[in-house]
């Protein structure tokens, strides 16, 4: 163990022991602890392997901003195992490796490194012909990152709305201040931070010679913070992404808050950049924050003998507190030639470490397992990138890298702000930032501890000002006095390679170079050819260090090679965090439960459940025969309630009706239903249903089931365009209805209705009364889509079951039985009745579907009046006609199976149904308008590709001259 | 006296699963409502989240031209504005969904009789551009009441119903969780309370992801005897 004392560690809680696995042995940890951090206490560095050449893989930000920690937990791939907290029973494994993680076959492929340069993909495997099939195999094989489980269970994510006046990204010391501003302006404000806890670098960094102000500071922050209740700390919460109107996605745990902030302030920080040099990417070598992350927040003491190599003020920060902590230090080496004095730099001096000025490592070398990092070879530094070997090695398992940071920017751009380049700071500047957001602290380019508050302070003043709260504006900061943080070139170039740009892809600065050479000049068309800053890590760490080589490769300037266009997510997020919970709205009718415990096999009606038939699942037809049979020769009952129902009120109200629908409707009498037939402005049939004159200024309007809702759009566009005086109100929900159908539907009906005289000369086909039905005010539609005589009962929703108890028990005597929507679908076939949507489709006039009948030629006008008429001028190219079969008993063609004429499509079947009422197969179908003649023959290319022979017959099949529904 | 809903025509459409979750059932308004679901800590639940169904309970809607006119000649004092609701006399609560539409909800314990007169005095003859909309059957109608009410309302609607973002009184026409509904604030004491009314054929589906968004604040069903503790409170 390589744990410190109990100054050291304020993340973990060293009085919860917590027991895991990794690579099947079992380690010890404390609550705080991640999987990276617990391990390196136990002296375990190497979690995981490189995707390409199967290097060993350790801890190098502990930030989570690198794929070296990349570890599978159970079914789940890649969890970074320097931000997943432990907790007992914790199962991990390393990834991408063949064998063991500390002997992976899979290392073999480095040995022929040197046959696989940057995009050999793209030359390779295609020659000789062929060959691809056999490469692809093998390549599928090596790619991926982790194991994914395709038959594991579905794990439970939601998604909430959050609020925010001003939404602060990043709890840093920018951004706890920036938060304490907005807040006591008045605003409220969410704060967000991927870390378990607030503070960012106060929480591992060193500012100052005895190290104390960072936790003192950190401290006053968090106390603030706590104390102020305009305040919301959303910790372990990552803002995955900006998006228009400063929407984030704030991922944690199982749930994405959908953060909606008038404004926001990005106080992401700063990514610490790695060095290049030969085998740099070695278990043992990691960030100078890194190592501070370990001591001060894991209090993990990283190694036993260091080195620590800097181009800045914080690489001998680094130095003293490994120092603190009992790390032998070997030396610090600053790449500066002439590095400016500073305090940190001077107290190293007084602890008579060694300091090594314009000194770099050229090289790093391996233990005999070539897993952990043994010692480093030492360089002078002689030109831009250029170096020679002082022959000194330094025995070390830890080395420390700070020289340099890039902008964590990736929201900023996503927002629309521009990554251009500080000369003077030798790093990433944003620039153009769109309205409604701001930037403090490193992420702006300030990194003095003092600067870094003031710009928080500016920026959380300036958010609030811009929410629309009243405060003062504290004047900007004074620009960074201290020199620049990044050194300007820390890629330091080895003849025999290993020296790494991108960790997770093993690209080198020969890769990126012969990328270069190879004309991919630009750094978009290099990142798609080399896979630069493709891999998990996204370019955190190799996107600088790409533009400076782009740069050197090219004789451009910084400014003019960028970044590559980043886009959300901002980290890998799971495809569970998008779809979230999951609302799929159902409804079901006031009947609904009285369907299922009658058996009823439910099926999908637009948005509702309705009964396809009351039986087995395997009993289909059966059940749809009994209930046909039932509805032609006795009484069935059938839940209508998902039909729409529209109330047309008004003085205008028929005036209205005469211009939406096809028919006319101002002389229809009150106690009457009138067929409806909607088409749009181009004349095709968009829906159907009945009017129900109940008062003179009142239409009760059925229609489809489906096309209810487009109907009452359409309702409600028109009456404001035609400003009648009229006002509609869809009322489908508000109505449950039953249609009581079949030659006895009186007899039933009459034993619960007594207010209505239910006669045929009193209350003739077409006719509509209002009454009551069971003791329930009723409105009574006596229609006839099933061809028998029948009565829709239409009462409110909420005694829509006790309807359809009174009903059925009415019924009882008479052998009444439920019938579904498949029987309902060949009843109203052998009446010829048509569905709009099944047997018409997106292009149906009315002549087409053989609907003529249904359109005044009277009224001056109606919605597709005049594209139907142009229509029937130009002459039909198709028309729906009824046909039978010739063989009964052959093969069935289904819906929608083509018409073929003379090796042309000449139409389709649009319904179709062996009849056992007719004794024979009938159908609708659309033919050639010279096909339509009764007795036409054609052909149907049905089931397997026969073609079945049909004879067009009039309509309807069933009663032609419809008695049974006007008896 | 315990009744069974199914004595009564007139149904919550949630009357099935509010027995199955132990619903105690009371005869009210020519229906059944849930008193209470038998727990011991039910009057806490409502305080922290609860859920109670007063789809049984009357109420009434009336829009069109002449309909703010028509409800002041029936003696009603309108909201101000539209998205504004306001208490009656007789505890009913009138929201106003735009410049010409209204929805009068009764008290919680349905003792006043505004709904009622309303709808007795109105018809298609004696109210020229008033029209009469049937809410008792078209929403189904909920009280959600509780501290951590708005927490779970952010699982399901993307309108901020916080008390300083959205008050004593305030009405939202949203969608909660893909489900039209009108949401107005009324506050029981210190207790944030909102009446939810929506889709009646929709009860099963959003009943069940209330109840889920409720699940990890303890919230659940709480019967009229909880929310009626709330009002005497």
């Amino acid at each position: 163990m390589t744990r410190l004392g109990d100054a050291y560690g304020t993340a973990i809680d060293r009085s919860k022991p917590i027991s895991f696995r990794f690579e099947g042995k079992s380690y010890d940890g404390f609550a705080g602890d991640t999987i990276a951090s617990a391990l390196a206490a136990n002296g375990v560095w190497l979690l995981s392997r490189s995707f390409k050449y199967h290097r060993p893989r350790g801890p190098l930000t502990m930030a989570g901003q690198d794929a070296n920690t990349l570890v599978q937990i159970g079914d789940e791939a890649s969890v970074l195992a320097d931000r997943q907290p432990i907790h007992d029973g914790l199962e991990a494994r390393g990834q991408n490796y063949l064998g063991s993680l500390t002997r992976d076959r899979g290392r073999i492929v480095e040995s022929v490194a040197r046959f696989l340069p940057v995009g050999f993909y793209y030359k390779a495997f295609f020659r000789p012909q062929g060959a691809w099939r056999h490469w692809e195999k093998l390549i599928r094989r090596a790619a991926g990152l982790g194991r994914v489980n395709p038959s594991g269970s579905a794990r439970y994510y939601d998604k909430a709305h959050g609020f925010a006046d001003v939404a602060v990204v990043g709890g840093g010391p920018a951004g706890m201040r920036a938060a304490l501003e907005a807040a006591r302006a008045g605003a409220e404000v969410v704060l967000i931070d991927e870390n378990a806890a607030l503070g960012g670098s106060l929480g591992y960094a060193r500012f100052d010679v005895d190290g104390g102000r960072a936790g003192k500071e950190g401290a006053e922050l968090s106390h603030a913070i706590t104390a102020e209740r305009n305040i919301r700390v959303m910790t372990s919460t990552t803002a995955n992404g900006w998006f228009a109107d400063n929407w984030l996605p704030l991922i944690h745990g199982n749930r994405m808050t959908k953060l909606r902030a008038t404004a926001v302030v990005a106080a992401t920080g700063s990514i610490e950049q790695p060095m290049v040099f030969r085998n740099n990417d070695l278990p043992g070598i990691v960030m100078g924050s890194a190592a501070q992350r370990l001591i001060r927040l894991y209090g993990v003491k990283p190694g036993k003998r260091a080195l620590v190599v800097t181009a800045n003020s914080d690489g001998y920060g680094v130095a003293l507190d490994l120092d603190d902590v009992g790390v032998e230090l070997s030396g610090v080496l600053d790449l500066r030639p002439e590095p400016p004095e500073c305090p940190l730099r001077a107290e190293v001096r007084r602890r008579l470490i060694r300091i090594g000025d314009g000194l770099t490592v050229c090289e790093a070398g391996t233990r005999p397992d070539r897993n952990h990092l043994a010692g480093v070879k030492l360089a002078a530094i002689v030109g831009r990138g250029e170096w020679a070997e002082t022959k000194e090695v330094i025995r070390c398992d830890l080395l420390c890298l700070s020289v340099g940071y890039a902008p964590t920017a990736q929201l900023l751009l996503h927002a629309g702000a521009r990554a251009g380049f500080d000369v003077a700071a030798e790093t990433f500047r944003i620039e153009d930032l769109p309205a409604h957001l701001f930037v403090a602290g490193s992420v702006n380019g300030c990194y003095e501890l003092d600067a870094v508050l003031a710009d928080g302070r500016r920026a959380g003043a300036a958010a609030a000002a811009d929410a629309g709260f009243d405060t003062e504006l504290p004047p900007a900061p004074e620009p960074a006095a201290s020199p620049a943080v990044c050194f300007d070139f820390p890629i330091f170039r080895h003849r025999k390679g290993k020296d790494f740009v991108d960790f997770d892809e093993d690209l080198t600065v020969a890769d990126l170079r012969n990328g270069v050479a190879d004309g991919f000049e630009h750094i978009e068309l290099l990142k798609r050819y080399s896979t630069v800053g493709m891999g998990p890590s996204q370019g955190r760490t190799a996107a600088l260090n790409t533009a400076r080589l782009v740069a050197a490769e090219t004789g451009r300037p910084m400014a003019e090679i960028g970044v590559t266009t980043a886009r959300p997510p901002f980290a890998a997020e799971k495809f569970g965090h998008l779809a979230g919970r999951g609302f799929h709205p159902v409804r079901h009718t006031a009947m609904h439960w009285r369907h299922v415990d009658a058996g009823a096999q439910m099926m999908v009606a637009g948005a509702w459940l309705r009964p396809a038939w009351y039986g087995g699942r395997q009993d289909g037809p059966a059940c749809i025969d009994r209930e046909v049979a039932n509805v032609r020769e006795n009484v069935g009952l059938i839940d209508v309630s998902t039909l729409g129902g529209l109330d047309v009120r008004g003085p205008d109200a028929a005036e209205f009706l005469n211009r939406i629908y096809t028919f006319g409707y101002l002389r229809q009498p009150v106690g009457r239903a009138r067929y409806v037939l909607m088409t749009d402005q181009t004349g095709v049939v968009v829906d159907d249903g009945v009017a129900c004159r109940l008062h003179d200024r009142h239409f009760y309007v059925t229609a489809t089931t489906g096309g209810v809702d487009g109907v009452y759009r359409q309702m409600l566009w028109h009456n404001a365009q035609w400003r009648l005086d009229v006002d509609v109100a869809n009322v489908t929900g508000a109505y449950a209805g039953v249609n009581i159908a079949g030659p006895n539907a009186r007899r039933v009906l009459q034993t619960v209705c007594d207010d209505v005289d239910l006669s045929a000369d009193a209350f003739p086909y077409m006719g509509v009364r209002q009454g009551v039905v069971a003791g329930l005010p009723a409105r009574i539609l006596r229609v006839g889509f099933v061809g028998e005589l029948g009565y829709e009962i239409h009462v409110g929703a909420s005694l829509g079951e006790a309807l359809w108890d009174a009903v059925l028990a009415a019924g009882s005597g008479f052998g009444i039985a439920p019938f579904g929507v498949e029987a309902q679908r060949v009843l109203r076939l052998e009446k010829g009745h048509i569905i709009v949507g099944q047997d018409t489709d997106g292009l149906t006039t009315p002549p087409e579907a053989a609907m003529a009948w249904a359109i005044s030629r009277r009224k001056p006008y109606f919605v597709g009046k005049r594209a139907i008429e142009i229509q029937e001028a130009k002459g039909l190219t198709r028309s729906l006609v009824g046909f039978t079969l010739d063989d009964a008993a052959g093969p069935l063609p289904s819906e929608c199976h083509l018409v073929i004429r003379d090796g042309d499509i000449a139409g389709r079947v649009t319904s179709i149904a062996r009849s056992n009422t007719l004794g024979r197969v009938i159908g609708l179908a659309y033919v050639a308008p010279d096909q339509t003649e009764i007795g036409s023959r054609f052909q149907i290319k049905g089931p397997g590709g026969r073609m079945v022979e049909a004879e067009v017959v009039p309509l309807p099949f069933y009663d032609p001259d419809n008695n049974r529904q006007a008896l | 006296m315990a009744s069974d809903p199914t004595d009564f025509a007139r149904r919550s459409p949630l009357h099935r699963v509010l027995t199955s979750a132990g619903a105690e059932w009371s005869a009210v308004a020519g229906g059944c409502i849930p008193m209470s679901f038998g727990r011991a800590d039910e009057a806490a639940r409502a305080r922290t989240l609860g859920l109670a169904d007063l789809s049984v309970l009357p109420r009434v809607g009336f829009k069109g031209r002449e309909a703010p006119g028509w409800l002041e000649l029936q003696g009603l004092t309108l909201p101000s504005a539209p998205n504004l609701s306001r208490r009656m006399d007789d505890g009913a609560l009138l929201a106003r969904l735009s410049a010409e539409e209204h929805l009068l909800l009764s008290d919680v314990a349905a003792t006043g009789d505004l709904c009622a007169r309303l709808v007795s005095a109105w018809s298609m003859d004696t109210a020229d551009g008033v029209y009469a909309l049937p809410r008792s059957d078209s929403h189904a109608w909920l009280l959600v009441t509780g501290t951590r009410a708005t927490e779970m309302f952010a699982k399901l609607c993307a309108v901020d119903l916080r008390a300083h973002k959205f008050a004593d009184g305030a009405v939202a026409q949203t969608s909660i969780a893909r489900v039209n509904g009108i949401v107005i604030r009324a506050d029981l004491g210190d207790i944030p309370s909102f009446h939810l009314l929506f889709d009646w054929a929709s009860a099963d589906y959003l009943w069940g992801c209330l109840i889920d968004a409720a699940d990890e604040f303890g919230g659940g069903p709480v019967g009229r005897n909880a929310v009626l503790d709330l009002i005497t409170a």
